[in-house]
Order: C-alpha cells, then sequence, then structure tokens
C-alpha cells in the first residue's frame, strides 16, 4: 500500500484533545465522539467495499473491520433511536453540508431535551462537524463510552442504517466507487454494495416483510463480489442491504401517513400530533421510535429528510 | 545502549546496504522476509515477487580484526510464481511470507519459503568441481562420434568457478483454504507446521502429499467468525508444544500430545484491557502481528500494534515486561487507520545467544535480553530486559560510512520539539520497517526497509 499515508500537518490547535477522555454525556465532545463513530463506520464500509478486485482481500484485515462496525451497530442499537446518526459521507462535503443544513431547521422545531444534537448542533459550526475523515487532522477523541455493550456472539439484526446521500451523488458515488469489473456479477455485486451505502433510506422504508426478502437475497449480494471467501457473507449484519431492495424496491410512503402519536413510547414522545407535512419537518418518529420484532430498521433523523428531498426531487 | 553507559552498551554501526539506490521502488522488490540461517554465515531474503536472495557472509579475514566479514549474494532464485485460482477468479500472490532455515546437517543447505498458499523446500548446494574428460562427448557436451574413439579415459573432477544452484525438493501445496501467515520448524527437524488465518498443519519434511490439521478456528457459520490467527510457532525445545496469537491479542499454547487436534489449549495468554487507554481501535491494535519464542523457551515475545510484550510461559494472566515502540500514534490511531497503516504486521526479535550480550544479564539468566522490532520513518527500536533502556536508529542511507556509529534518533511526541527530534507529523508512514532479523551469535543485525537491506554490526574495539 505504497502511496498512502503520508505526510501530516500537525494543528497545534489540537494539542489539548489528544488523548482527552471522553465522556458521552459531554456536551460538544458527545458530538464530537457520535461524529469519530460514525466516520470510522463510514470508513470501515469503504474499506469492506473497496477493496482490490486482484487478490483475495486479508481475511484478517476483513474480520477486524467486520468487528469494528458490528461493534458500532450494537452500541448505536443500544442507544437506542435517541440521537440521529450524522452524515459524514466519506467524499468531501457538499452535499453532505447541504443536507446537513436542510436538516437544521428540522432540529430547531425539536422542543424536546432527549434529542440532543439540536442543540450540538446550533452550537458547533458545520465545519467542525462535518469534517470528511480524510481531511480530519488529528485524532481528537479516542475513547469509546465507559459502558462498552460487549459484541454479542451473533450479528444483531441490523439496526441502523449508514450513509445518506441524495440520489444523484449516490449515483455519482456508485459510478466513482465501481472500478472495471472482472465480471458482470462483479458490477452487481459491487453496485449493490455502494447501492446499498448509499440507498439505505430505500431499503429501511421497506416493509418489515423486506426483511426475509433481503436474507435471501443477501446470499445474492455475496457471491458474485470478487475476492470473496466465505467471510464476505459476515457482512451479512448488513443484510437488508441488497441490489433487489435498494435498485427494484418501491419507495414506501406509508411512514408518512404514520401518526408519530399513536406509537408507544411514553415520555419520550413529547412531539405534538403531526400532520404528514409536519412529520417530515420535525422528524418526530425519532423520538418515538418504536421497536418491534418485525421491524428491524430504525427510521434514521437524516434519512426522512433525503426521503424528502427525493420526493421533492431537491 | 544510548551511547552514554559503560562498555557493555552495544554501539551500532552501518555496515553494508543492499538494493536499488533510487525512490521509485518497484513492487516486485519490496522485501517482505529476512532471516539468518542457524549459523549466521547466510542470510535469506524474500521479496514481493516471489524471489529469494541469500546473502553468505565473508570468511573473516583475519587481519582485519575490526571488522566483520561482508555479506555479498551467494545465491537468487525465484520461489514462487504468481498463479490463478480459477474457482474463486482471483490471484494468488507469489510474494514470499516467510522463510525458515533448517539447521545444516550435509553440504547443502535447506530452506522453506512460503507464499500465501503454498511451501516449498529448497536445496541450496555448491558445485566447485565438474567432470571432465568424457569419453563420448566432448567438452562444449556435443556427443563424439562413437566411431572415432579410439582410447578410453576415466573422467576426472576439475575445479571450476563456485556455481550455487537452488533446486526445489518439496512442494506442500493444497493445504490452505486461507493465507499461510507462519511457518514454523519443529526441534525435531523433521516436522513443521504452517499456519493460515483459521488452521494450523502438521507436515512431516519428507511427505508432501498429506499434512495433518492440529488447530482449526473456522466457526461453523463463518458469519460468527470475529478471530483468526496471526502467527504460530514451535517452541524451541519441545517438540510437541507450539503456540498460537490472534487477532484478539490472546496467545494460546497447545500441546500435540493432548489430542490430535488441539482445540482446546493447554494455556491462554491475555491481558485485561486498560481502561483508560479503551478507543475504538482497541482491538485493532491488540492484534499481535508477531510471536517468538525466547532461546531458552521460558519466554516468548509478542508484536502488537504500538507494543512489545515479553511473556513468561509460567504466567498467563499478564505479560511480565511491556516495552512502548511509538506511543506517540495512539493519538493518530483514526487516521493510521484510515489510511490502512494500523493492519501494518511488524516483527520482532530476540538478540543472539551471544556471550558479548550475555554478560550485560544482570538479573535473568535467560541469554534473551534484547529485544528488537521496527517502526515508522524507517526507525527501529532495540529494548534493554536488563538495563530498561532503549533506543531508535534510523535506517538510511546518509549514515553510510562503515564503521561510524548510528546516531540515536528522537520522536517528539508533543510540544516544543528539540533540536534533532523528529515531530511525529513529520514522520514518513510510507517508510516502515517490518521485518528485522539478528544474527544468531554476534552482533550483527539486518534491517529491512521497503527495498533496502542494511547490515548493522556493533562497533569492535
Amino acid at each position: 500500500m505504497l502511496g498512502k499515508g503520508g505526510k501530516r500537518k500537525f494543528d497545534e490547535h489540537e494539542d489539548g484533545l489528544e488523548g482527552k477522555v471522553v465522556s458521552p454525556t459531554d456536551g460538544p465532545s458527545k458530538v464530537s465522539y457520535t461524529l469519530q463513530r460514525q466516520t470510522i463506520f463510514n470508513i470501515s464500509l469503504m474499506k469492506l467495499y473497496n477493496h482490490r478486485p486482484l487478490t483475495e482481500p486479508s481475511l484478517q484485515k476483513t474480520v477486524l473491520i467486520n468487528n469494528m462496525l458490528r461493534r458500532i451497530q450494537e452500541e448505536l442499537k443500544q442507544e437506542g433511536s435517541l440521537r440521529p446518526m450524522f452524515v459524514a459521507a466519506s467524499q468531501p462535503a457538499d452535499p453532505l453540508s447541504d443536507n446537513f443544513r436542510e436538516a437544521q431547521p428540522a432540529f430547531s422545531h425539536l422542543a424536546s431535551p432527549p434529542l440532543l444534537p439540536a442543540d450540538f448542533v446550533s452550537t458547533m459550526p458545520l465545519e467542525s462537524c462535518l469534517t470528511p475523515a480524510s481531511l480530519l487532522e488529528d485524532d481528537t477523541f479516542c475513547t469509546s463510552p465507559a459502558v462498552q455493550h460487549d459484541g454479542p456472539t451473533k450479528p444483531p439484526p441490523p439496526a441502523l442504517q449508514p450513509v445518506k446521500d441524495s440520489f444523484s451523488s449516490a449515483l455519482d458515488e456508485i459510478e466513482e466507487l465501481c472500478p472495471a469489473p472482472t465480471s458482470a456479477e462483479g458490477v452487481a455485486a459491487e453496485s449493490a454494495a455502494d447501492d446499498s451505502k448509499a440507498q439505505p433510506s430505500e431499503s429501511n422504508i421497506h416493509k418489515p416483510e423486506g426483511l426475509p426478502e433481503s436474507r435471501t437475497a443477501e446470499s445474492k449480494l455475496m457471491d458474485p463480489l470478487p475476492g470473496n471467501f466465505e467471510i464476505t457473507a459476515s457482512t451479512g449484519f448488513l443484510t437488508d442491504l441488497t441490489l433487489d431492495d435498494i435498485l427494484f424496491a418501491d419507495i414506501d410512503t406509508s411512514m408518512y401517513d404514520f401518526d408519530p402519536c399513536t406509537s408507544a413510547t411514553g415520555a419520550a414522545s413529547k412531539m405534538a400530533p403531526v400532520s404528514a407535512d409536519e412529520l417530515l419537518k420535525t422528524l418526530a418518529p425519532y423520538s418515538s421510535q418504536p421497536v418491534t420484532p418485525n421491524q428491524p430498521f430504525k427510521m434514521d433523523l437524516t434519512e426522512l429528510d433525503h426521503i424528502m428531498e427525493v420526493l421533492v426531487g431537491s | 545502549f544510548l551511547g552514554a553507559g559503560g562498555g557493555n552498551d552495544i554501539q551500532w554501526c552501518f555496515s553494508q546496504v543492499k538494493g536499488a539506490v533510487d525512490d521509485d521502488v518497484a513492487e516486485a522488490d519490496i522485501i517482505s522476509t529476512v532471516e539468518f540461517n542457524h549459523s549466521g554465515e547466510l542470510l535469506a531474503t524474500g521479496d514481493k515477487g516471489g524471489r529469494v536472495v541469500i546473502f553468505q557472509q565473508e570468511q573473516e579475514n583475519k587481519t582485519q580484526s575490526h571488522s566483520r566479514g561482508e555479506y555479498n549474494v551467494y545465491s537468487t532464485f525465484q520461489s514462487h510464481e504468481p498463479e490463478f485460482d480459477y474457482l474463486k477468479s482471483l490471484e494468488i500472490e507469489e510474494k514470499i511470507n516467510k522463510i525458515r532455515w533448517l539447521p545444516q546437517k550435509n553440504a547443502a543447505q535447506f530452506l522453506l519459503s512460503t507464499n500465501d498458499k503454498t511451501i516449498k523446500l529448497w536445496k541450496i548446494s555448491e558445485r566447485d568441481k565438474r567432470p571432465e574428460g568424457y569419453n563420448l562427448k566432448e567438452e562444449d557436451g556435443r556427443y563424439r562420434d562413437p566411431t572415432t574413439v579410439t582410447t578410453l579415459r576415466v573422467p576426472v573432477f576439475r575445479p571450476m568457478d563456485l556455481m550455487v544452484e537452488a533446486s526445489p525438493r518439496r512442494i506442500f501445496a493444497n493445504a490452505h483454504t486461507y493465507h499461510i501467515n507462519s511457518i514454523s520448524i519443529n526441534s525435531d527437524y523433521e516436522t513443521y507446521l504452517s499456519a493460515d488465518d483459521l488452521r494450523i498443519n502438521l507436515w512431516h519434511l519428507e511427505i508432501t502429499d498429506r499434512s495433518f490439521n492440529i488447530v482449526d478456528i473456522k466457526p461453523a457459520n463463518m458469519e460468527e467468525l470475529t478471530e483468526v490467527i496471526t502467527a504460530a510457532e514451535f517452541h524451541p525445545n519441545s517438540c510437541s508444544t507450539f503456540v498460537y496469537s490472534s487477532s484478539k491479542g490472546t496467545i494460546r499454547l497447545c500441546d500435540m500430545r493432548a489430542s490430535a487436534l488441539c482445540d482446546r489449549h493447554s494455556k491462554l495468554f491475555e491481558e485485561p484491557e486498560d481502561p483508560s487507554n479503551r478507543s475504538f481501535f482497541s482491538e485493532i491494535i491488540s492484534s499481535i502481528s508477531d510471536v517468538k519464542f525466547s532461546h531458552s523457551g521460558r519466554y516468548m515475545m509478542t508484536r502488537d500494534y504500538l507494543s512489545v510484550k515479553i511473556w513468561d510461559l509460567n504466567m498467563e494472566n499478564r505479560p511480565v515486561e511491556t516495552y512502548q515502540v511509538h506511543e506517540y500514534l495512539r493519538s493518530k490511531l483514526c487516521s493510521l487507520y484510515e489510511n490502512d497503516c494500523i493492519f501494518d504486521k511488524f516483527e520482532c526479535c530476540w538478540n543472539g545467544s551471544d556471550r558479548q550480550v550475555e554478560s550485560l544479564s544482570l538479573c535473568t539468566s535467560d541469554l534473551s535480553n534484547i529485544v528488537m522490532t521496527g517502526s515508522y520513518n524507517n526507525f527501529f527500536r532495540m529494548f534493554d530486559r536488563n538495563t530498561k533502556r532503549d533506543i531508535t536508529l534510523e535506517a538510511s542511507r546518509e549514515n553510510n560510512k562503515p564503521r561510524t556509529v548510528l546516531k540515536p534518533r528522537k520522536v517528539c511526541a508533543s510540544g516544543k520539539r528539540k533540536k534533532d527530534e523528529i515531530s511525529v507529523d513529520s514522520l514518513d508512514f510510507n517508510k516502515k520497517i517490518l521485518h528485522t532479523a539478528w544474527h544468531p551469535k554476534e552482533n550483527i543485525i539486518a534491517v529491512a526497509t521497503t527495498n533496502n537491506l542494511y547490515i548493522f554490526q556493533d562497533k569492535m574495539n
């Protein structure tokens, strides 16, 4: 891997943050922690799907990256859907910051304190929250929360969807990320992988019955990947992200008819009843996300946003 | 050791450098393994292009008592070729992952070399005589017309220019589904083990069509795989004992007498995680990249991303010593994860069992008292277990003069950089020293940068 790991410049002002223990309950640090976690999650996904097609990827590396992803997923699952996932695209900022800016007004509508990001977001400059990984100068945060849930022996059902992008930028990503395929299947698989990163909103909106479908389709995703050994099946914890689900699934708009107040959550549900329009702005379902056994997908704050953009045609 | 010590400290001097001078590195020239043979007379390197280059030490010149023999190319051969796995539509790299020498039993030398899938036993022999005076053949090999033969003579051996030949004597193939990371020759000198990510196999050196699986950690459901084997080695004295390390920072010691399949370890070495150092990358940096027994077999050394740990085989719950190789990288782990450097597999080695080194040992009678390992920016580090001192040296062509003592280097982690110090952010992460080797008997070390091999010796007074 020559060519990577060039010299890096040292940011003087970051000096004091090195090695600082970051507790998840700290104010801006929590955002930093979440941001780093998201960044690492994205980097990990990129690594899994971006390997050289010529030789088999290192199993050790794949396993370690998988473990990283699982751990983050577990953590997110444990935290529940109390906080939205920040979207830090692996590519530099533009579509991202747009999305973020659009999300911001939504955040400000949120009255309920548990939805922490609104507070942090409004106090932090956009750039520092959304610096893509490749531009991160230093690791100013390096610890996980005090209570870390140990990874389960079985991969949990996928709790949250990763990278979100608007439709067009996602398609661009796919084109960029897809190297010349070694086989037609390779193309399909890689597109699926890239798509899956970019279009989880599609599969997310997919009804719960999408789950069995995606399970059977999982092998479709995994098998044609060049350099596939059995281990790639382990990325099946991202099992819902399949070619079929993403490219061919209809966008499920039933969510927009969903009245968040009727879902059972109790204290977190401080939102006023909303119409479909308000729903999109307030992202209310977020706080009142029911976790039912047959609904493995959890709606993401920004995900709804993206859906809206797609529909509105932004 | 840091130059300020007494006469017992080793002062390292540049001796030689092998390899291309220019900065443009051909991928095939990247050195992937370095290994001295049991006498130290031969030094083998393997590269990414599947070649093995063996250097031989010149016989010591008795008049030149102030330097040891130089290493010169003795033999070069293509050990492995790239292959294509048609089933998976993938290339099998010809890169030599490991070389291990067999102890010398006769005039010829034998070594095992392996790529990801196939292990080969090579015989390296010298030819310095050839028969001359055949009756039916001319000197150039053409056949003579038998009718022209009027007298008969007996062919005799005459000296010729030394020719070193390497020939593959055994090919141990098709036993590994995953990538071979280690080979280790047993102390019985008849068997050896080969380890890949999930399995360890036992071979007999004479038998190529059969190997016995002694460790298998492949789960029934590959989705449950969270840990792989990263290195394995036989105990230097006990021929039924071996260890293997994992990507989760554990080492398992197994006894082959316990059962045919050593899935249940006899001992499990693992250090509990330090909660204050916990991060997203804790698991990755705990992955062990190398494991080496000490000469006596009482201790073993492991290398993970940031440190070297010495374990007493009698104590499983924590290492007896830990040495930080480049702790200043701890705050850079996210970047190092992004650029893949965090997956670099550094090796480590013990000093040779040398009487001069032995004289340093104060509190331990074990001959293994110095450990050496590589880092970035072409730096490599040594730790003296007795004095607890350590030193950082650089393999660079700038220190080209033989018998010039190498200047210790220092990395400045933060704050004001002193003169001659290098700041962390100036480190070149492309210049990594992954492979080092120590002469088994003398204070001579071989240090591989990306495509160059440096040889350093201690300053002889």
